[in-house]
């Protein structure tokens, strides 16, 4: 193990550990929050996972928390727990880069995002601003401005983007939680890469208020961590309406905490066959190892999910582009070239195509509706391999060499295009981790956290601790 | 459908190739590099975005790949009633 993630007190300590010990006076806030920036000013040179570290708002933060419980104030369930969130989301104080040179310049937040307020609420203590591929348009955690987030596992190794240094910050222990963002897979593909869990809600379920856009119709945000019971913990209480985003649904807040020991016994589980059938050793694996575990024995064919894939990728590479239209025409020189080619690329994809791929996605979401007729959960590959290296421009699937940068997401697109609930869990594989999609019908992130809960308590999946 | 029996296998890790960063990989195979590349020129002097003469490459390398996709999704046959998802709920 590097010296310098050698574990002490708080490493490796979980969100819910941390809150107890909180609550039972065992720790204080304050003492947390010194020993985890500590610990970012002595592994971040080695993992480049944050751009800001908000030391003095964390110190106040905790000291106002040890001073309400002193005076008999209740906790939250996060009391004490640090977290980090990728730069896109608002931070008041800061300005808002989305992995960007551009942004840079832009006046700071005047109030942190929704889901930064909500943590906060239930004790939780903000530590920094993350790294992210530029724009979030990135599956690699690559950014040519901020450098590359390194992964814990293998610091040549890419972290997966575009919520890399979220992936990175949690799976190297610098802090037990941490928010990204997921349009395509961004959210997945990290927690794979970085081995750690990772839940991407329903479409619509968590507030995106104040965080910067990507493609608006496509875009999720969502907790990762190193255990199941630490996702829930964060995600239930994010959980609410928020009419500062307007795709967030208005529904009755659903805490899975009490739900998650219920197990997984009585679940109609497949496993994706067809396109999503692992093509590399590493991929193939994982899923089997998952399946036999929970004894499933039956393949489903997502329908026309290639096509899906194809239809999420032209709909990111036009609203993508039109987003950014304004800077392409004035500062495209400022933009990471493989980023701007991407999205110069976009603007020029034509209307009318990108009309039926959105017409695609309503037939495609009632074809796959109907699959929950008969399933509770869909098993499929995260990632098509472990993480590639830093650089690394293609890799091989079966016998096709693919881009890197555009196909890391290959089997994480055709779910979030229809806004399906995911929790991608890691498989510990050696020497690198790859993880498992849980995928279950919108609203029902509680099945695929009790598959989660199942699979982690029995040891089949875990976020494997950084050895090197 | 039955679940295949599993195979035991290693695992295989992804093959680094060390090509430039920020240079495209080669051409789809197949693709029309003139009109594409007119397609650029053209499109971008549209769309008021100025173009370095260096950019050209990976831009057409990009539309080439958003185009081949954009072929997948013409090639479906849908309803004329099937109204857009552009505003989704799940």
């Amino acid at each position: 193990m590097l010296d310098a993630l050698a574990p002490d007190k708080l490493d490796w300590s979980t969100a819910g550990h941390l809150a107890a010990k909180v609550r039972a006076g065992h720790l204080s806030a304050l003492d947390i929050a010194e020993a985890t920036l500590a610990r970012i000013r002595n592994c971040d040179p080695l993992l480049n996972s944050f751009t800001a570290v908000t030391e003095q708002r964390a110190l106040d933060r905790a000291r106002a928390l040890d001073e309400a419980r002193a005076s008999g104030k209740p906790f939250g369930p996060l009391a004490g727990v640090p977290f980090a969130v990728k730069n896109l989301f608002d931070i008041a104080g800061l300005p808002t880069l989305a992995g960007s040179k551009i942004n840079r310049e832009d006046e700071p937040a005047i109030r942190d995002a929704t889901l930064i307020e909500r943590l906060e609420f239930a004790g939780a203590v903000l530590v920094g601003a993350l790294n992210m591929g530029e724009y979030a348009y990135d599956f690699t955690g690559e950014n040519i401005h901020y450098g590359p987030s390194r992964n814990p596992h293998d610091l040549k190794r890419m972290t997966g983007g575009s919520s890399g240094g979220s992936g990175g910050a949690v799976a190297g222990g610098l802090v037990p939680l941490a928010l990204g963002s997921d349009t395509n897979g961004s959210i997945r593909v990290p927690s794979s890469c970085c081995g750690i869990f990772g839940l991407k809600p329903t479409y619509g379920r968590l507030s995106r208020a104040r965080s910067f856009p990507f493609v608006a119709s496509l875009d999720h945000v969502g907790p990762m961590a190193q255990t199941v019971e630490d996702l829930a913990l964060a995600y239930d209480a994010m959980q609410g309406f928020d009419p500062d985003d307007p795709a967030c649904v208005n529904r009755t807040a659903q805490p899975i905490g009490p739900l998650l020991k219920r197990g997984a016994a009585g679940l109609r589980i497949a496993v994706a066959g067809g396109y999503f059938k692992p093509r590399t050793a590493e991929a193939l694996q994982a899923i089997d190892r998952v399946a036999v575990a929970l004894g499933v024995n039956r393949d489903i064919d997502i329908p026309q999910a290639e096509r899906a894939r194809s239809a999420a990728f032209l709909i990111t590479a036009s609203e993508g582009a039109s987003l950014h239209l304004g800077r392409l025409r004035g500062r495209a020189g400022d933009y990471d070239p493989a980023v701007r080619d991407r999205l110069i690329a976009g603007a020029m994809a034509p209307a009318s195509l990108v009309v039926k791929a959105h017409k695609f996605r309503r037939w495609y979401r009632e074809e796959v509706f109907k699959l929950f007729d008969d399933i509770d959960a869909i098993l499929a590959p995260a990632t098509p391999c472990v993480a590639p290296l830093i650089g690394q421009q293609t890799f091989m699937f079966g016998d096709q060499e693919l881009p890197v940068r555009a196909n890391l997401g290959i089997y994480t697109q055709p779910i979030s295009f229809i806004g399906l609930p995911v929790v991608a869990v890691p498989v510990p594989l050696s020497p690198l981790p790859i993880a498992v999609q849980i995928i279950a019908a919108p609203w029902r992130e509680d099945i695929a956290l009790r598959v989660a809960y199942t699979l982690e308590a029995d040891g089949i999946v875990a976020a494997p601790r950084p050895t090197i | 459908m039955k679940r295949k029996p599993l195979r035991k296998s290693k695992p295989r890790h992804a093959k680094a190739t060390g090509k430039s960063r920020s240079r495209p990989p080669a051409r789809i195979s197949g693709s029309r590099p003139d009109r594409i590349d007119r397609l650029v020129e053209v499109s971008a002097q549209a769309l008021g975005i100025p173009l370095d003469p260096g950019w050209r490459e990976g831009i057409a390398f990009n539309l080439r790949l958003i185009l081949r996709h954009a072929k997948l999704v013409d090639e479906f046959p849908l309803p004329d009633h099937t109204d857009p998802a552009s505003v989704f709920y799940a």
